[in-house]
């Protein structure tokens, strides 16, 4: 599946970019405040943008969480049943995890064009917060896809959560 | 209606879906049941808007860092000195979880943060200890309260802020709380340490000792970078937390050298997918706090208290088991949001102490985070110990019963809450 | 009912804007025969503001009474309430402007904001705190003061020589008390409200900062009122600006009391104090401003000092 590799590759290079940018940016937040004066005033950005970095990083690991069966879950009940109702137990899952992620993604895109036509900004950076609401929605289609996939028998996120334990 | 969402989320809880989508699926429903008439796009404003608190930056940072110190040598070395302090009594390794959590969550303020830094350092040497897997799991999980009783603590910042109390004699009050129960958490290892004959190592000369903790000194510049960058105030814990990543990556990588590039990428990545998965629990929590506060649950308390003409006890019992219900499904400062401000001034015009109050309401908010189904910190122990949710639940129970004994401790004796803040402001 | 609002709003149940809201809320639904009714979220249960803004353009909730400072965001003309001294100290002269053109120009640069802005409560002015002494305005020169998110505030204390900083109101009280910043811009009753002369040493009542509030409802619901419970509402929110400014009077009064009594250094700053703190901070704060309001903000700034003038004469 080389469309599925590029875009693993993808989501954890912004991981790790955002990530160390996050650490980065509250260390020099720190070191500038140390320094002091009128020259401090101008990195108090900084707080604004580790914030938003974070929902970024928050959202864009779903996918990847979901793929690992990462994602908490009570499975001890479902584990135990009979190994065809499990499986159709799982397909279920599949099934209604992925009609919920494209739902609210959809709602999410809804959201983006609302905000984005209100011209909400964030307040210290100006960035456009309508920008900000993308990042559930690229969450939730993150989502959607891996539960697609392990629907359709591409990927099988059941067994990787086992090996992890 | 209602009991068919109720019922709703049961069965999707006990099938094993997600634990996002139990929470979101009938978060969806209720809209629809409900609030129909509102737009859906809020769905999404809601979901963003329960994490969208710079106050929660400490999680990420500290998992980060717990991340780097356990895949490095620090956390090993770090546990190699405790175990040369305290590795020969009886039961040590579980003492030291007690006090661990309390230094780390005091700094932190966060209760999930310190599960998610203490879990991967503390597990395995109580499980080599010879403490059962469900007591080390409910004393982590458990003792990781005491961060928002333990000053500084953001509960009672906002608890001041509301009820107008002093946040200074809130903090001592915290203090004296928050000692007791981890004094009452260290009971209860004691007596298990007893009961279960856990082993213990022999007692190592004072040169023998010198000698690890010389080994350990880079090591353990990590406490006191965090614990110093707070209290001499050149940090918030946020910031000690993202420093703190910084000094695991210095030392793990250049003055130790068992870290490589590519182990940094692969441990930033991890933490990252381990941030996601307790942050999509808070986001859907948010949303569901939304509809339950537009129910106008206060009101109904408030109506429900003068219908039954509550006196001081009755008062409190009500006051507890609202918390305890609340903290089961929405996340506990969402609960203190709600349901200080009806009963807040029933708690006063009874002659309850607004302090004793606040330790009351504070206790029944950390009981929320290890109480099932929504006990956040459950989840963070579940992912980053990679145990199921399930054994976690099993080995919490003792410890919600021990916290339910403290709290009606705290309850009926207020003099354990105020005896600090009158012995420091008279 | 046949109109029900939703109002979330940040401040907790004793402070003056939601004591008000509830007597606004009794008027209305007594004069329109309990047809139009208020719930009122105090204490941002709804969300913090940014949220519940948002949540009046989208309709999730239908109305908000915002602080201005935490509207830039949405409409950039509004900051200009953030440039300190800009009301006049006197209460009435103040109430001329907010009232007069001033206030409906600035009202009216919500229009193609997707909220409608009914009117313009006042909320108290801010004053200095710090650890460190503040006898004169030289003594700021150096320290550290928070701030909250906003160009304007950062250019403020750059005109003093302090330095800005940006931390979120929750981990405030901490900061002060580990000295991670010197000092906080707030009004008294906050002051008081929040325990931050707990951790603090020095107070200079300067009323440099107008903290007003701005009336939002959404559109859609708002148009959807039949035009005398318009009026209703718009005039019940007038009605009580005499009550709310005697209660806030008292508030304030009272927060200093309390914090006198704590021990802490308290200084009134005196009219020639306050003219050099104008004169210093004015300027470069209206020019961070106009850098990001752009024309409207101009004109606004315009139309204020015209009637500034008016009025202080
Ligand atoms: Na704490
Ligand atoms: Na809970």
């Amino acid at each position: 599946m080389p469309f599925l590799n590029a875009l693993r590759w993808i989501e954890r290079s912004l991981l790790v970019t955002i990530f160390l940018s996050m650490v980065a940016l509250y260390f020099t937040s720190v070191v500038t405040r140390e320094i002091g004066g009128t020259f401090a005033s101008q990195f108090a950005w900084i707080e604004e943008a580790v914030r938003l970095l974070n929902l970024f990083l928050v959202f864009l690991a779903l996918g990847l969480a979901l793929e690992r069966g990462k994602h908490v879950g009570v499975d001890t009940f479902r584990d135990r049943l009979p190994g065809h109702l499990r499986r159709a137990i799982l397909k279920c899952i599949d099934a209604i995890g992925l009609v919920f992620s494209l739902y609210v993604a959809w709602l999410g895109l809804s959201l983006v064009r609302f905000v984005l036509s209100t011209g909400q900004s964030s307040p210290t950076l100006g960035i456009p917060m309508g920008l900000v609401y993308c990042a559930p929605v690229a969450g939730f289609l993150l989502l959607s896809l891996r539960y697609g996939l392990s629907l359709f028998g591409v990927i099988d996120r059941f067994s990787a959560r086992e090996e992890t334990v | 209606m209602l009991i068919i969402i109720c019922a709703l989320a049961l069965f999707l809880l006990v099938a094993g879906f997600e634990m996002f989508l139990v929470l979101g699926i009938p978060a969806l429903a209720t809209k629809t049941a409900f609030y129909s008439t509102l737009p859906d796009a809020v769905i999404v404003q809601k979901i963003l808007g329960g994490i969208d608190h710079s106050t929660l930056l400490a999680i990420p940072f500290f998992i980060f860092a717990a991340n780097l110190m356990g895949s490095g040598q620090i956390a090993s070395q770090l546990i190699g000195v405790v175990k040369a302090m305290v590795g020969h009594t009886r039961g040590g390794m579980g003492h030291t979880v007690v006090g661990g959590s309390m230094a780390f969550g005091s700094v932190s303020g966060s209760a999930p943060a310190t599960v998610a830094a203490m879990g991967r350092m503390v597990y395995p040497e109580m499980r080599k200890a010879g403490f059962s897997e469900k007591f080390s799991l409910g004393l982590l999980v458990s003792s990781a309260e005491t961060a928002l009783l333990i000053p500084p603590s953001i509960t009672f910042i906002i608890y001041g802020w509301m009820t107008g109390t002093s946040i200074a004699q809130l903090f001592a009050g915290g203090l004296a709380v928050g000692l007791f129960l981890g004094l009452a958490f260290c009971i209860y290892v004691a007596i298990e340490a007893r009961r279960s004959g856990t082993k213990s190592d022999p007692r190592l000369s004072w040169s023998e000792r010198g000698k690890v903790i010389l080994d350990a000194k880079w090591a353990l510049g990590m406490p006191i970078i965090i614990l110093g960058g707070i209290y001499s105030g050149i940090v918030t814990p946020t910031e000690a937390a993202a420093i703190s990543v910084v000094y695991a990556i210095v030392i793990e990588m250049v003055v130790h050298r068992n870290l490589k590039f590519g182990d940094l990428f692969d441990i930033t990545e991890k933490s990252a997918v381990a941030t996601a998965i307790i942050f999509i629990l808070l986001a859907m929590g948010g949303l569901i706090s939304f509809f339950v506060t537009l129910a106008q649950v206060p009101m109904q308390i408030s109506d429900f208290l003068t219908a039954i003409n509550a006196g001081p006890v009755e008062f409190l019992i009500v006051v507890n088991v609202c918390f305890l219900i609340a903290g089961m499904f929405i996340d506990p400062n969402s609960a203190l949001l709600i349901l200080v401000p009806p009963l807040f001034p029933v708690a006063t015009s009874l002659g309850i102490d607004p302090i004793h109050f606040g330790m009351i309401v504070t206790l029944n908010i950390s009981l929320g985070m290890i109480t099932p189904p929504f006990g956040l910190d459950i989840f963070v122990a579940s992912s980053t110990l990679g145990k199921p949710v399930m054994n976690i639940v099993n080995g919490v129970w003792p410890f919600v019963a021990l916290n339910i004994i403290v709290l009606i401790i705290i309850t009926y004796v207020p003099e354990i809450s105020l005896f600090v803040p009158r012995l420091i402001f008279g | 009912q046949e109109y029900v609002a939703k109002i979330g709003h940040l401040e907790s149940t004793q402070q003056s804007r939601h004591v008000h809201l509830e007597k606004v809320a009794q008027i209305v639904s007594e004069e329109t025969d309990g047809n139009v009714e208020f719930q009122i979220f105090p204490q941002s249960q709804l969300g913090n503001q940014r949220q519940m803004t948002e949540g009046v353009q989208l309709g999730t909730i239908e109305a908000t009474v915002a602080p201005a400072a935490f509207l830039g965001g949405f409409n950039s003309a509004v900051s200009i309430m953030d440039i300190p001294y800009l009301l006049p100290n006197d209460p009435e002269q103040a109430e001329a402007l907010r009232e007069g053109e001033f206030g409906q120009a600035l009202l009216d640069t919500f229009d193609d904001k997707g909220v409608v802005a009914i009117g313009i409560w006042p909320n108290g002015r801010k004053s200095f705190t710090s650890n460190k002494p503040l006898a004169d305005i030289s003594d700021f020169e150096g320290q550290k003061f928070r701030v909250m998110d906003s160009k304007i505030l950062i250019e403020q204390f750059n005109a003093l020589g302090a330095s800005a900083i940006a931390l979120p109101f929750g981990e405030l009280y901490t900061s002060l008390q580990t000295g991670i910043v010197d000092g906080e811009e707030n009004p008294l009753d906050t002051i008081k409200s929040m325990n931050f002369y707990e951790v603090q040493d020095y107070l200079v009542v300067s009323d440099h900062g107008a903290m007003e509030d701005i009336i939002l409802f959404n559109p859609t619901w708002w148009g959807n009122l039949p035009e005398e419970y318009q009026t209703v509402i718009t005039e019940a929110f007038q009605s009580v600006v005499p009550e709310l400014t005697a209660h806030k009077a008292a508030a304030v009064e009272d927060a200093l009391k309390t914090i006198e009594e704590s021990g802490i250094d308290v200084r009134v700053a005196s009219e020639e104090e306050r003219a050099d703190f104008r004169e210093k901070m004015f300027d470069p704060a209206a020019a961070a401003y106009k850098e990001m309001a752009g024309d409207t903000g101009a004109e606004l700034l315009e139309i204020y000092q015209a009637q500034y003038d008016e009025v202080s004469q």
